[in-house]
Parts: C-alpha cells; sequence; structure tokens
C-alpha cells in the first residue's frame, strides 16, 4: 500500500513541481524512507521474538485494520447513528495521536538525517518536499488502514451525504491528531532534553502496550453499551470535544439540518483544524527544528546533571540491608530493583503482564458488570478470595522468565569477573527484589480489599497464602535452569522449556491452593500450617543461595 | 591554490561562541591535520566547510565558492564522512550506499559495481545484503568511509574517521588516505588526539576553545614546542604532564586506602 501511495503523491509533486525540486532525488530519498519504516520494530506488538522480521509495518496495519473492522460492525449496530459517529471519532482521533507518537515519534525526532542527507548535493527545497511526502505516505496508510471499513459502514447505514461528510471529518480528524502530537512534542522539549522526550515516549509505548492487552478485554466489560445508548443525550460541554464536531456535521449533511447549532458545528469542525495545522506550520514546527538542532548539538548542556549529588540512602538499599545477609545477594538485589525501573525492554514486557492482575480480578469476582452490587453482597459468604490470594504470582512470575533477557547482555562480564562464590546468592538476591518490588506491594493492595469484605478472619489465610507465593516463586527457579539477571541475549531458541516450567506451576498452584481450600474447613489448620509453609519457603531459599557456577547456565 | 578559504568565522550557538574568528587558507593536495581537545570547535568548522551548518559569520569559499551561495554545487565536489557512524541502521550497506550515491547522481549499475568491489575490499564482501544493525562500530565506518568517496569527490573531510577501526584497518585507512593525497586530492580530517595519522600530515592546525593555536607542519611544531611556545598545548593533547602524573599519583592512593 505504501509504495502505490508513494506513486501517487510522487506523481502529483511531478504534475505541481516547481523548478527547484530535484525528482530523482526526492524519489530516492522518499523510497529509502519507506524501506525503514518497514523495517522499523514496532513496540506494541514486540510479544514475537524472532528477530528480523520482514514487514513489521504490514503487521500493525493488518492489526488496525481488524480494529476497524470491528470499529464497522459497532456503527451498524449502535443507535443512535450520531453516538457512533462520536464514539467512531473519538477512536479515530486517540489511536491516529498514539500510533504518532508512539511509533512515528523515532521517524520525528531523529537527527541522523543532519549527518546522512544533508552534506550530500540535494537541495533544501527537496529535503523539505522529501519529509511531507514521507510524513504523508505515513498517516494516509494508517488513515487507511484505521478509516477504511468504518467508512465503508458509514456509506451504507448512513447514506451517501453522510459517507461523503465522512470522508472529509475523517482527513480534519487525522490533521487535528498531527496538531496534537506536534505541540505534545514541543511542550516536552521546551521543559527537558531529549532523553526526557525518549523516556516520556517510552511511557507512553508501555501504556499503548497495556491498552493493547487489557484494555480491550478491560472496556468493554465496564462500559454498559446498552445503557449509554439508552440514556444518550449531548451535555453543554460535549461541544468542546472535536469527535461531537465532527458527528454533528456528518448528521447535518445527513439530514440536511442547517439549524444554528448545527452549522456552528461544522464551522468548528473545519475551521479549528484548518486553524490548528496553520499555526502548526507557521509557528509549531519551525520552533520544533530549532529546538531539536539545538538538541543536537548542544550535548555538553545535555550530560550535566545538577550538581547535588550526595549519597542518600535509597528504598532499595533499605530494602536490601533488611533483607539480605550477603555481600552477593544485596548486590543482586539492589541491581535488579533499579535496574527493572529502568530498562525499557523489561518494563515493555512485563507491565502488561503485570496488568492482567486486574483483568483477572475483575472477571473473576465480577463475573458480570451488570449487578455489580448484588455481586459486592454476595461476596463475603464465598471463598473467592483464594483467587486473589494465587493470583499476583501468575503475572509475577513472568517477571522471573523476563529477567535474563536483556538487550546489552554483554554487559554480564561482571559476574564471571569478579570473585562470586556463590552465583545462588545473586538469584536469591533478584528474587527478593522481584517479590518486594512487583508482588508485596499488589498482595497487599488485594489483602487490604479482601480484609475490608470478609472482615478479620482471612488474616491467617493471606499469611499462609503469602507463604504459599513464596515456595511457589523458589520451587519455579529450582525447577528451571539458572540465569543471572540481565544476562542473556533474547532468542528464539529459549522457549523450548516453557511448556514444563508452565505444567509445573500450574501443578504446584494447584497443590497449594487445594491443600489450602481443604484447610479451611478446619479452623485452626491454616493457622498451623503457616508454620510449615514458612519453612519450607526457608529451605527453599537456602537451597536457591548455595547454588554453585556448575548449575548455572551462561 | 588554495582550494578552502576561511576568514573571521564565528559561529554561536544561543549565545555562546563556539568558534571565534576563524582565519586559514588550505592549499590543493594536502592532508591536513585538525586537532584539538574535545569540544574545541572541530566538528563545527568540518559542519560549515561541508555546508551542513549555513548561520555562521565571516566568509567561508570552498573550491572558490562561496559556501552558503553555492552549497549544492560544494556538495557534489566534496565528500563527507562523519563521526560516531551515522547511517541508517535498517538498511543493508548496498541499499545505504544506493541510497547515498544516487544522491550524488551516480548511475546505479556503477554505484553496484563501485559498491562491491570497494566492500570486498574492506572484508565485507559477505555482508553486502545484511542489514547494519548488527554491525560493529568499524564496519559502520567502513561503508561510511565508501559513502564518501564513491563518487570520488575533490577534497575529503573526515571527523575523527578512524575511531572505532582495528589495527590493520587502521593501517588500510592512513594508506588510502595518503595515495588519495597522490592523486592530488584534499584531505581535511579532524581528531582530539596527536595520533600515528600525525606522520601522513602535511600540515597540522591546532584548535582549541575555538581559536586556531597552532598551525604548520608536524616537525616545525614540534621545533616550535620545544621552545617552549607550544608546550603546553602539546601536553594537553598528548598527555604526560606533571599534572597528570600528580593525577595518576592521587589516583593510586585513593586506591590504598
Amino acid at each position: 500500500m505504501d509504495n502505490w501511495l508513494l506513486k501517487i503523491l510522487l506523481s502529483l509533486v511531478k504534475l505541481f513541481a516547481k523548478r527547484d525540486i530535484d525528482f530523482e532525488k526526492l524519489q530516492i530519498i522518499t523510497q529509502t524512507k519507506i524501506i525503514m519504516d518497514r523495517r522499523r520494530v514496532r513496540v506494541s506488538y514486540k510479544q514475537q521474538k524472532n528477530k528480523e522480521q520482514k514487514n513489521p509495518l504490514l503487521i500493525t496495519l493488518l492489526v488496525y485494520a481488524f480494529f476497524g473492522l470491528i470499529m464497522g460492525f459497532m456503527i451498524a449496530f449502535t443507535k443512535p447513528f450520531l453516538l457512533s459517529m462520536i464514539f467512531f471519532h473519538s477512536y479515530l482521533l486517540f489511536m491516529m495521536a498514539m500510533t504518532l507518537i508512539t511509533d512515528f515519534s523515532t521517524v520525528l525526532l531523529d537527527t541522523a538525517d543532519n549527518q546522512i542527507i544533508l552534506p550530500r548535493p540535494v537541495n533544501s527545497k527537496t529535503i523539505f518536499v522529501a519529509r511531507l511526502v514521507h510524513i504523508l505516505v505515513y498517516l494516509l496508510q494508517f488513515t487507511i488502514a484505521l478509516a477504511l471499513f468504518p467508512l465503508i459502514a458509514i456509506f451504507i447505514w448512513g447514506g451517501i451525504s453522510a459517507g461523503i461528510a465522512a470522508f472529509f471529518t475523517i482527513l480534519l480528524t487525522v490533521a487535528l491528531a498531527v496538531f496534537l502530537t506536534y505541540l505534545l512534542y514541543v511542550m516536552i522539549l521546551r521543559f527537558s532534553n531529549e532523553q526526557k522526550v525518549k523516556d516520556i515516549i517510552g511511557y507512553f509505548q508501555i501504556f499503548m502496550t497495556l491498552l493493547f492487552t487489557v484494555g480491550f478485554q478491560l472496556l468493554p466489560r465496564m462500559i454498559n453499551f446498552e445503557e449509554i445508548m439508552r440514556t444518550f443525550t449531548l451535555h453543554w460541554y460535549s461541544y468542546f470535544l472535536p469527535p461531537v464536531w465532527m458527528a454533528l456535521a456528518i448528521e447535518s449533511l445527513q439530514e440536511f439540518n442547517l439549524d444554528m447549532l448545527h452549522l456552528s458545528m461544522i464551522a468548528c469542525a473545519v475551521l479549528v483544524p484548518l486553524f490548528t495545522f496553520w499555526v502548526m506550520i507557521k509557528y509549531l514546527a519551525p520552533s520544533f527544528s530549532r529546538k531539536l538542532a539545538l538538541l543536537q548539538n548542544d550535548q555538553v548542556s545535555l550530560k550535566t546533571r545538577e550538581k547535588k549529588q550526595v549519597v542518600k540512602k535509597t528504598l532499595s538499599s533499605l530494602f536490601s540491608t533488611l533483607l539480605c545477609n550477603s555481600a552477593s545477594e544485596k548486590a543482586g538485589y539492589e541491581m535488579v530493583w533499579k535496574m527493572t525501573g529502568r530498562d525499557k525492554g523489561f518494563k515493555l514486557q512485563f507491565y502488561p503482564s503485570f496488568g492482567y492482575i486486574i483483568v483477572f480480578v475483575f472477571i473473576i469476582v465480577f463475573k458480570s458488570s451488570s449487578n455489580f452490587n448484588a455481586t459486592l453482597q454476595s461476596l463475603p459468604g464465598s471463598n473467592l478470595f483464594l483467587w486473589l490470594i494465587y493470583l499476583p504470582i501468575f503475572s509475577v512470575s513472568t517477571s522471573k522468565t523476563i529477567l535474563p533477557y536483556y538487550e546489552n547482555f554483554q554487559a554480564s562480564w561482571v559476574y564471571q569477573s569478579t570473585p562470586v562464590k556463590y552465583p545462588g546468592q545473586l538469584i536469591s538476591g533478584s528474587l527478593k527484589a522481584l517479590l518486594t518490588k512487583f508482588f508485596l506491594p499488589i498482595y497487599l493492595l488485594l489483602f487490604a480489599f479482601a480484609w475490608y469484605i470478609w472482615g478479620n478472619n482471612i488474616i491467617d489465610d493471606f499469611i499462609f497464602g503469602f507463604f504459599n507465593n513464596l515456595i511457589i516463586f523458589f520451587l519455579l527457579e529450582i525447577l528451571s535452569v539458572h540465569h543471572l539477571p540481565f544476562s542473556q541475549q533474547q532468542n528464539i531458541k529459549e522457549q523450548s522449556g516453557r511448556f514444563v516450567k508452565v505444567f509445573v506451576q500450574l501443578i504446584s498452584i494447584a497443590a497449594l491452593v487445594g491443600l489450602h481450600y481443604l484447610a479451611l474447613k478446619i479452623n485452626w489448620l491454616v493457622s498451623g500450617l503457616v508454620i510449615v509453609a514458612a519453612f519450607i519457603g526457608y529451605y527453599l531459599i537456602q537451597k536457591i543461595k548455595s547454588l554453585r557456577w556448575k548449575d548455572m547456565t551462561i | 591554490m588554495s582550494i578552502i578559504q576561511i576568514s573571521g568565522l564565528k559561529k554561536q550557538y544561543s549565545g555562546n561562541y563556539v568558534l571565534k574568528g576563524i582565519n586559514l587558507t588550505i592549499d590543493a593536495g594536502q592532508i591536513v591535520g585538525y586537532i584539538g581537545p574535545n569540544g574545541a570547535g572541530k566538528s563545527t568548522t568540518i559542519k560549515i566547510l561541508t555546508g551542513i551548518l549555513s548561520d555562521f559569520e565571516g566568509e567561508v569559499t570552498v573550491l572558490g565558492m562561496d559556501v552558503n551561495k553555492n552549497p549544492i554545487e560544494i556538495k557534489q565536489l566534496i565528500g563527507y564522512i562523519p563521526e560516531q557512524a551515522a547511517l541508517y541502521e535498517v538498511l543493508s550497506p548496498m541499499e545505504y550506499l544506493q541510497f547515498v550515491g544516487k544522491l550524488y547522481q551516480l548511475e546505479e549499475k556503477i554505484i553496484t559495481t563501485k559498491a562491491n568491489e570497494l566492500l570486498k575490499l574492506f572484508d565485507l564482501a559477505d555482508k553486502t545484503t545484511v542489514r547494519m544493525n548488527g554491525f560493529s562500530k568499524g564496519m559502520k565506518q567502513k561503508v561510511l568511509l565508501i559513502s564518501g568517496l564513491m563518487h570520488n569527490p575533490e577534497i575529503i573531510f573526515l571527523d575523527e574517521p578512524l575511531s572505532g577501526l582495528d589495527a590493520n584497518a587502521v593501517i588500510l585507512v592512513k594508506e588510502i588516505l595518503s595515495q588519495l593525497k597522490n592523486a592530488g586530492k584534499t584531505i581535511f580530517y579532524s581528531s582530539h588526539i596527536m595520533d600515528v595519522v600525525e606522520k601522513i600530515s602535511d600540515r597540522i592546525i591546532i584548535i582549541d576553545k575555538g581559536t586556531v593555536i597552532a598551525d604548520g607542519s608536524f616537525e616545525s611544531l614540534q621545533q616550535q614546542a620545544s621552545l617552549g611556545s607550544l608546550e603546553n598545548i602539546f601536553t594537553s593533547l598528548t598527555g604526560g604532564s606533571e599534572q597528570h602524573q600528580h593525577t595518576a599519583q592521587q589516583f593510586i592512593d585513593v586506591l590504598k586506602s
């Protein structure tokens, strides 16, 4: 698709080109850019680990087209038509802005062009047009993927006039999304440096991944469409929202309704995007490229941090002194605590699975959202709190599976070059870090929730469950291949042992939950078992600590 | 005949002058080493000479043409090899060279044959169609060298050309540079150390904090240095001064403590 879009745009340029534009160079620059777009690895779908995908862009576009198909059905079945139009335009605005921020930002913020294209004999007008054509190809292919099916649906269920109107409102919405993205960039660049910008974009990427994995499970359960459809009204403040302008503009053309309200909405729908676009080209874009050029040359000022380098007690060093009793273990603990908070690769892979805890809690505890209050009242009589005890470890244990993998895995030479006698202590330290950083907070949170509903008599269950979770977590480490944290290269072969691991995980969890369930029948038994479980947990961690180099897989 | 002429060149970044009035005349057919500590303004000068930076004060002509008036004509006749391996990593060497070659208006066939031969000479024959994300810095530097030389330019600008190359490649590149000089090309390279390349340079220009502080052949600079006037510069660039000895001593003391 990108190729024929490029061909169309290039022939348009050729038709209207001024003499200053070197057409052949324009062609080679844009073609190269498009090849690079295709090869750029998309963040949101990084889950599949095969390294050199042929065309990640195409996969992304197909996924978007699939969303578009769903959106098309939504348009068909949502009444009133106006509501579905508001949904659709909000969706388009959101997806477009998010895609631009998370994916295209790498292109917009890339300063490599200055080094690669500027020294070559290409005039600035050609470079400018090449950039424009490149951005347009990108925008158009995403617009088509996102909006093609919905547009067809609008033509079928809204009529021809609505379809034609929608064609324009789609383009206007995209223009608005571009403006919003630019505004965000200029704002971030104003207040911070390049590294910050990349960090912020990283957070957007994590948010997007979370949304793709968790949001699509959760949102339909939380939003009651039937309820909204029944009670749909426009409040005064909704007239400030761009999707509402667009939707009302379509409605007005569909019904040939040209009253004051609809006319002013059409005016907003057309004029605001055009005005913001003008502002962007006139003011934002030049200031943006100026800032970017400055960033590149101003390296000195970027690297100096604030002077106050007072060594303060961090949370990780506080915990490590409390929980670890050897220097190697402490080292493992603090390193894992800090790296998991800073390595984007880890965060991108782990946080989404962390988000699944919330999804599962929702799905299991509130099976259907319609009788929310009724479910809440029936809870105290049930044993559902067992789920709350044993769910978190499913997600948290993925952190352990991800932990060995790191982009810059060569850095792990320090493990071997230093006189570490028991590498198992590094591992026990890292396990403790994962437990205190990810498991403990969510467990306490779920405990608070359970305590609120079930009261005092579940306290011993949560203590027992806590040690059981430790047992499961440690057992997983003992049964799996031992890797030191951040020491392995991500590759495909590693997957083979997965099934066995998951199987053992399930069996052990099932056995412990079963035991716990049976123990519930006898009042004092749970408290009694706490001591046994604590002892087993202690035994297991000692075993991990005593692992030697010959037990490691490097 | 002077091939590069710089007079009164100043350049500022938001009020800070990184170049504070540079005057230079460079003759054709020479190898010029442009040397100075980090942040002295070497890269900025090269970026102005190659037409990458256009807002500066003063006058700069390359091959008799004003850098700001005829940038395209100049760029066609010069080659630029940047530092820190800036290239499009998702492309293969062949794709990248095709891209750059076409920007120099070379024909596709010619680029293919030239690129194949040159990559082979640099031991990259088996990697012509492999994407460059996995390349080492030295391998990327080789591709960059080819991309800046493929169109057979009159003047070659190199920004830290030897960084990241292995010992054999360093010798090869040095040999290539001196043979290019024999063929009548002018070479202008920057470096932050007085490294081995000093021996192939006809002229060494030392800049510090945006001004030229020494200029001449290696031998004449050495003579001046022994007289005392250039001592500080030399020691700051080559290391091994009393100051450094003192710092080293302190370093050892801290280790012992």
